[in-house]
This record gives structure tokens, C-alpha cells and sequence, in this order.
């Protein structure tokens, strides 16, 4: 099971939040390159049609693999009232045969992407991954050295977070604790229900950007530690004009 | 990881496998001064596919198994024979077949019984039974040497250690013998350094010659 939402962010601001989720995460980031292909079954093949994840991590010195299967999401009145999608997810890590052993069973490629970019994880209640990447695709099959983007300007944002029936309302709680804090950046939301990009993500970034980041890193680590609610883009702008009384609050 | 080979009782034509060969087996061991460490246990699994439509059965493997073994218990294992394919998973697999809903395990086997420590070797007799059945369809031999992972550098060590086996099983004038399958791990792309990949595919030959053996009896 997880607990996921998405959103999407114009490239030029990727730098901003990447400052914003050093501040918020404490952790380096770490490269993400993974080709992902989607499997679907045959014709005929099983009790009703199903579908694959095989991802392979290209960004370690031998190409990882790992098979995923991603189930149907929450419903109901309970599910509706959390803004984040929880559903079932498996994933196994394989050695390098797997594609070769899912067409052997009747599995055929649908699609394929390569996702480039990077992601933080990190423990906040529970284990927040949040990746931004670009989507590329190939336009022969296997071809990710000759992939393009499939929204030029546009990169996703990806928050997951492992949970369990008995947990997954906390998770969820810290997952949504997050994405208000990425708020005047990036909205995320539950997938295939996007608002579209911030109207202000242009002068949060600029904030940001404004003196290398190293404010909104004293800034977010002040808003982390002591669990306040985080800020409406208006207040950050005006907070940011303050370092000083900011840096009077750290010890 | 140590080389280890994988035996299979071959009964002599016109004989069967019984527990009572397992037993005349596990005191060889014990007679060559083999220390009995304790129990081990395997699972196997046969795995059919489900389809809608079952005329096109023939484009499906039929020889699709999945093994876990007794020394990697977060590990899963998958092999096409017939293919020559091998995958190594975590145990989440499993859960990850069945909720695919496209193949379902119609047959289970254990493979089970006691493990010796023999000097450097280390042995493992175990009978091969339905999950839900006592009734004994082989006889394995796992022999281990601890020493050597290079397949190549372990060979004639495995063969000697082979010799002395025969000899002390000789005495008891059973109706078959213990067999050990050659085959070409570098067809499972396999190297010379021994991994578990190699112990599933071992496994999947075996079952396959016990299997042939049975049909050739009813045969």
C-alpha cells in the first residue's frame, strides 16, 4: 500500500524547489534516472487483464531492477476525505531477466518512459519519497539514449510514501503536512486529478532564488523544527524580507 | 556462495522411491560421521496459466516454476526450463503473481529433512512430497562445499567426495542410486561463481528427470 499525490512544475522553477526540499528534507538529493516499462497481459491471458512496472534504475554503475504492480486506489466517503490517493502497491526487487521473463509469459510491452531527474527521501512520521523528474519518451523501442520529453518545459512531481491499513491515516497526514509546505511552488494532488501549475510559483522561485537559497534553508528548518503551520506565499515573502528577525529565532 | 550439487534418487527400473530409502540414507551419512544440524525445507511451486481462451495454451510455458530455498528465505525464484530463463526476486513476488491474476500455482512440493555438516561439506536429505500429502515422490541430495564458489576449481573435489558416497551407500544394496545432472548454466546466462540462481535451476532439472522418470514407469 501508499500513499501518493502529483503535481507538475515548469522546468525553470525545478531549482527553487529543489532548494525548498533540501531545506525541508535535511538529506541530499540523489539522481534518478529509471527507464520504466509497463507490461500488459495478452489477449487472453488471465482472469481479467493486467499490468506490469518494470523499472530499472540506470543511474547505479549496474542497472537495477525492480517489478511493481500498482493496484486500484481507496474508495468511498473515507477516501474522499483524504487528499492524498492511498492504494495497493507491490514491488519486488529482480535480478536483470525479468522483461525476458514476463514476455516469456504472455506479457507485452505498452509503454515506455525514461524519467530523469532527482528525488529526496526521507523520514517525516513516515518515509516520504519526492521525486522531480522529466518524462521522456522513446520513439524507437528501448531507444533511451535517443528519448525526448513528452511535455517539453514541464517536469512531474511525484510525493510517495509506504503504508500498511493500520497506518496509512498518518501517512497520509504527513504526506499532506508536505505538500503544503511546497504549496506556493507546486500543487500536488491525488493522480489524474491535476490543477495545473501554481499562478505563483514564478515569485516563490524568485524568493528562493534570491540569495542562493540559504535563507529559505534557515527559514524552512526554523518552520520544520518547530511545527508551526507553514505560510501563505504573502507571508514568506514578507518573513524573507526579515531574515534577520528570522536568524534572532534560531539557536 | 559454496558450489553446491543437487542429487536425485534414480530408482532402479522396476523399484520405487520410499521413505525407507531416505531413512537408509540419512544413516550413511550419519555412518560417515555427517553431523546432524537440524531440519531444512524448500517449496516448489507448478504454475499454469489462466486463460480465457483455451485453445491458445500452447503459446503459454508449461514448465513455469517457482522455488524458494532453504538457505534464502527473503528470495523467490522463477525459471522457465524450456527457455532457458531464471529470475531471482524477493519473496514479494509471490503476492505480486497472485494479485496479476495470469498464472496460479497448481502444483506445490516440499522438499524436506535433515542437514549434515560433513568436514568442509555440508549435506542436505530430503524427501520430495505434495504440500498436502505424505506420500514420498523423490529423494534429494543437497552436498555443499564450503570452501570454493568457482564451479570449475570445486569439480573434482565434488567428484571425490561423490566417489566415497557411492561406496558407503553401495553397502546397503538399495534399489537405485543418487545421480548428479551436468548441465550448461552459461544457456541460463549463469557464470562460473556459484549464486542461488544456479541451486533454482538444478532444482527445475531435477523435477524435470524425476517427472520423466515417473512417466516412463507408467509408461
Amino acid at each position: 500500500m501508499e500513499c501518493v499525490v502529483q503535481g507538475i512544475i515548469e522546468t525553470q522553477h525545478v531549482e527553487a524547489l529543489e532548494i525548498l526540499l533540501q531545506g525541508l528534507c535535511g538529506v541530499q538529493r540523489e539522481r534518478l534516472r529509471v527507464h520504466e516499462l509497463c507490461l500488459k497481459s495478452g489477449p487472453s491471458l488471465g482472469v481479467v487483464s493486467s499490468e506490469v512496472r518494470l523499472l530499472c534504475d540506470l543511474d547505479q554503475p549496474e542497472p537495477t531492477w525492480t517489478v511493481k504492480h500498482v493496484g486500484g486506489a481507496m474508495r468511498g466517503p473515507g477516501a474522499d476525505q483524504i487528499s492524498v490517493m492511498v492504494r495497493t502497491m507491490v514491488e519486488s526487487k529482480v535480478s536483470k531477466n525479468a522483461l525476458r521473463m514476463f514476455n516469456a509469459l504472455g506479457y507485452k510491452l505498452d509503454h515506455e518512459l525514461l524519467k530523469v531527474g532527482f528525488a529526496f527521501h526521507f523520514q517525516r512520521t513516515a518515509n516520504i519519497s519526492v521525486s522531480v523528474s522529466s518524462v521522456n519518451k522513446m520513439l524507437k523501442v528501448h531507444a533511451i539514449d535517443e528519448a525526448v520529453p513528452v511535455t517539453p518545459g514541464m517536469q512531474i512531481v511525484d510525493v510517495t510514501a509506504p503504508a500498511t491499513p493500520a497506518n496509512y491515516s498518518e501517512v497520509s497526514a504527513a504526506v499532506s503536512s508536505l505538500c503544503e509546505f511546497l504549496a506556493p511552488l507546486v500543487h500536488l494532488s491525488k493522480p489524474f486529478n491535476s490543477t495545473g501549475v501554481v499562478p505563483t510559483a514564478a515569485a516563490a522561485a524568485a524568493s528562493l532564488m534570491s540569495d542562493g537559497g540559504v535563507t529559505a534553508t534557515f527559514f524552512f528548518t526554523f518552520i520544520r523544527n518547530n511545527r508551526i503551520h507553514p505560510y501563505t506565499q504573502q507571508q514568506i515573502e514578507t518573513e524573507l524580507c526579515q531574515r534577520t528577525s528570522i536568524r534572532g529565532y534560531l539557536v | 556462495m559454496p558450489v553446491k550439487w543437487v542429487l536425485h534418487w534414480q530408482p532402479n527400473q522396476g523399484s520405487t522411491v520410499s521413505s525407507q530409502i531416505l531413512n537408509e540414507a540419512t544413516q550413511c551419512v550419519e555412518s560417515i560421521n555427517g553431523v546432524k544440524e537440524g531440519r531444512w525445507k524448500a517449496t516448489l511451486n507448478y504454475y499454469k496459466p489462466l486463460l480465457r481462451d483455451q485453445t491458445n495454451q500452447a503459446e503459454f510455458p508449461r514448465d513455469f516454476l517457482g522455488i524458494s530455498l532453504a538457505d534464502q528465505p527473503n528470495k523467490y525464484y522463477f525459471i522457465i526450463r524450456s527457455q532457458r530463463i531464471v529470475l531471482e526476486a524477493d519473496s514479494s513476488i509471490q503476492l505480486i503473481m497472485e494479485r496479476l491474476q495470469s498464472y496460479k500455482s497448481k502444483v506445490a512440493l516440499y522438499f524436506e529433512g535433515f542437514q549434515y555438516q560433513l568436514g568442509d561439506f555440508r549435506l542436505r536429505v530430503g524427501k520430495v512430497v505434495p504440500t498436502h500429502s505424505e506420500n514420498v515422490r523423490g529423494i534429494v541430495m543437497e552436498v555443499e562445499y564450503l570452501p570454493i564458489s568457482s564451479m570449475e576449481k570445486s569439480r573434482k573435489v565434488m567428484e571425490e567426495f561423490l566417489e566415497i558416497w557411492h561406496e558407503a551407500l553401495s553397502k546397503r544394496s538399495l534399489p537405485g542410486k543418487f545421480v548428479n545432472i551436468d548441465l550448461n548454466f552459461g544457456e541460463f546466462g549463469l557464470g562460473d561463481n556459484y549464486t542461488p540462481q544456479h541451486t533454482a535451476v538444478r532444482y527445475a532439472l531435477v523435477m524435470a528427470h524425476m517427472i520423466a522418470t515417473v512417466q516412463a514407469v507408467r509408461g
